[in-house]
């Protein structure tokens, strides 16, 4: 069994609580095993960069070096936190002085970070390291004729880390293909949902997201699969208010990645956190069924 | 003896470098400026200077710390006195209830808050240089 | 003795650790206007921008609302021709325009990063009722209903914490901080 230091982040203990249990339900039934980091702080967002670069590096590497003893590689849901804590664990990698002068900080909570684990999102868990074959093998009830909008958003595959496709990536599609779901062809799939401007910039948060929601529908889309809270919290949460500024009836599920992966493996939908949601997914669960 | 002390400037701000430097030249002194962490830290490690004026807010965030860090753990550059002057209660003051930013960094630091007292920022170079003179002196009596 | 920098060097020392290129080395192709979702909410695109830091137009610069709007989603940072960290660069002017309080009143963006740093530092996590007056009452009437109303939807669905959260090591981990930003000690 593959053990991980899991990072919830803030929005998955109260917010996104429902992407923690499923996350929680659906890595266990692959049998990985998700221990969460103690005692772990916020990631700084993005505004901690707005004021202090180094601080926001700090406050990251809290929860590196807590991974680190802990002995296994971290994984974060949250894309936000994801590319934060990746390419802070990198730049401390690639820097010195910079990671001498944050593991002089780090100290007064007796921690220090050497930069020997990897960072991953919970998604890259599942495609690169569980497998999709193996998540095929463990799809009691194939979501067959589901139609879904793998929404990447942002922070997940931006910045680019390496070599990888950021114009055209592949493995949320091949996810949703391998629980027996039809991905749809999503144009708007790498595109903004405005982040936290849903607060600074309202108009022009809720512009992006009704964007989206209309691209979704125009791809006849069931449901949209996302991978992110924030991305969740947006087109969800905020999907009313898009109807009320915009004078639109959208009416569209959001549900994470994790959830319908929890449905297509048999999981009660309690446990996935299923009924918290804003718009209802009632339709979404009538998918699951065992082959026939 | 007489020969002009030589004072290095760390600040990214060149609204509040050029009339720092004009009443330090005036005084005498000799002042080289640099406007970013990298390059004012190079600058440090290659020249000779007898006094440091730090900034701390520049850059990334609040790099003057990090340099006063780097010079306290270097044996050789630890010698060279360093003046902190940063706004950067003022700056970042939604951290700073109320209280004034007294930090000790290393044993020679001394701070002041921006905007500068002309009189004081000379009496504290002063102050400063001689406090190293000494100190110089009596390691070479030992 | 030292020669004064101009606003692009400013700016450039802003970023003196970025990880893409300079910005002089912009081609003004258009590609990250293009590619930006909320362009048109902007007063400059990031092409024009760019364009004027580096003909040092300080003022049209920091007076634009340009990199406020920024929801840092990094797609003109992937897509520079030039491999300018784009994003990069609207990040510094945030917080050149925090450090010297150059930014209109009625700007949310600042007073929300500002509120939420101080939180994160108090608490060690973030509590979403802490942020909200922030920026609730820079909205009009109906949006502040429309708030009230999603608010109180989440409560009802359990998505709002009641209790805010805190590590237990908080004393440690202001110590830490402290070791960055000296703010007088742990308090």
């Amino acid at each position: 069994m593959s053990t991980y230091s899991y990072f919830p982040g803030c929005s998955l203990e109260k917010m996104a609580l429902s992407y923690h249990q499923s996350a929680m339900q659906t890595t266990n039934a692959v049998g990985v095993e998700m221990k969460e980091i103690e005692d772990w702080n916020c990631c700084g967002a993005t505004t901690y960069f707005h004021v202090d670069e180094l601080l926001a590096y700090t406050l990251v590497a809290r929860n590196l070096a807590m991974a680190e003893k802990a002995g296994h590689d971290l994984v974060a849901p949250c894309s936000a936190c994801y590319k934060n804590t990746y390419f802070t664990s990198k730049y401390l990698k690639e820097d010195k002085d910079l990671s001498d002068h944050i593991n002089y900080a780090l100290e007064q909570d007796n921690l220090k970070y050497s930069g020997s684990i990897e960072v991953k999102h919970l998604m890259e868990v599942f495609v690169n390291d569980v497998g999709l074959e193996e998540i095929k093998e463990r799809t009691t009830k194939p979501l067959a004729g589901l139609r879904v909008a793998p929404y990447y958003g942002c922070q997940i595959v931006r910045p680019k880390k390496d070599h990888e496709d950021v114009e055209n990536p592949r493995f949320f599609e091949e996810l949703v293909s391998s629980i027996g779901a039809d991905p749809v062809d999503f144009a708007y799939r790498l595109r903004c949902c405005g982040g936290s401007l849903i607060i600074t910039s309202r108009e022009a948060a809720l512009t992006l997201v009704r964007n989206l929601l209309q691209n979704a529908v125009d791809s006849d889309a069931d449901v949209i699969a996302t991978a992110c809270p924030l991305c969740q919290t947006n087109l969800e949460v905020y999907q009313m208010q898009v109807n009320q500024e915009f004078d639109t009836n959208f009416s569209i599920p959001i549900m994470y990645f994790t959830q319908l992966m929890g449905i297509a493996m048999g999981l009660p939908k309690k446990k996935l956190g299923i009924g918290s949601e804003f718009i209802s997914t009632d339709k979404i669960l009538t998918y699951a069924k065992e082959p026939a | 003896m007489d020969t002009k002390k030589k004072l290095l400037m760390i600040d990214d701000d060149p609204d509040f470098v050029e009339p720092i430097m004009a009443i330090l030249e005036n005084a005498g002194y000799e002042v080289d400026a640099k406007y970013n962490p990298d390059e004012g830290f190079q600058a440090l490690k290659t020249g000779s200077y007898d006094l440091l004026l730090l900034d701390v807010l520049m850059g990334r965030g609040a790099e003057g710390i990090m340099i006063a860090r780097k010079i306290g753990d270097d044996e050789k550059l630890r010698e060279t006195p360093i003046l902190i002057i940063t706004g950067m209660r003022e700056q970042i003051a939604f951290l700073f209830p109320g209280q004034p930013v007294h930090p000790s960094f290393v044993p020679t630091d001394e701070l002041i808050e921006k905007p500068v007292e002309p009189d004081l920022l000379l009496e504290k170079v002063s102050t400063l240089l001689k406090m190293a003179e000494e100190r110089k002196a009596k390691s070479e009596l030992n | 003795m030292a020669t004064r920098p101009t606003f692009s060097e400013e700016v450039a020392n802003l970023m003196h650790s970025s990880h893409g290129n300079p910005l002089n080395t912009c081609i003004q192709c258009g590609t990250c206007s293009g590619t930006c979702p909320v362009a048109e909410f902007m007063d400059h695109t990031p092409r024009c921008l760019i364009g004027l830091i580096n003909a040092n137009q300080k003022e049209d610069v920091l007076d634009s609302n340009t990199y406020w709007f920024c929801a840092s989603c990094f797609h003109c940072t992937v897509r520079c021709p030039s491999e300018i960290d784009i994003s990069g660069l609207m990040y510094s002017l945030k917080r050149y325009s925090i450090w010297k309080h150059h930014y209109s009143d009625d700007a949310i963006g600042p007073v929300f990063s500002e509120t939420f740093v101080k939180s994160i530092l108090r608490s060690g996590r973030s509590y979403e009722p802490v942020l909200a007056p922030s920026y609730i009452f820079s909205y009009g009437v109906r949006e502040f209903l429309n708030e009230a109303h999603t608010a109180t939807n989440l409560m009802l669905k359990g998505r709002i914490p009641v209790i805010p959260p805190k590590l237990k090591r908080i004393e440690n981990f202001k110590k830490m901080a402290d070791r960055i930003i000296p703010m007088g000690g742990a308090k």
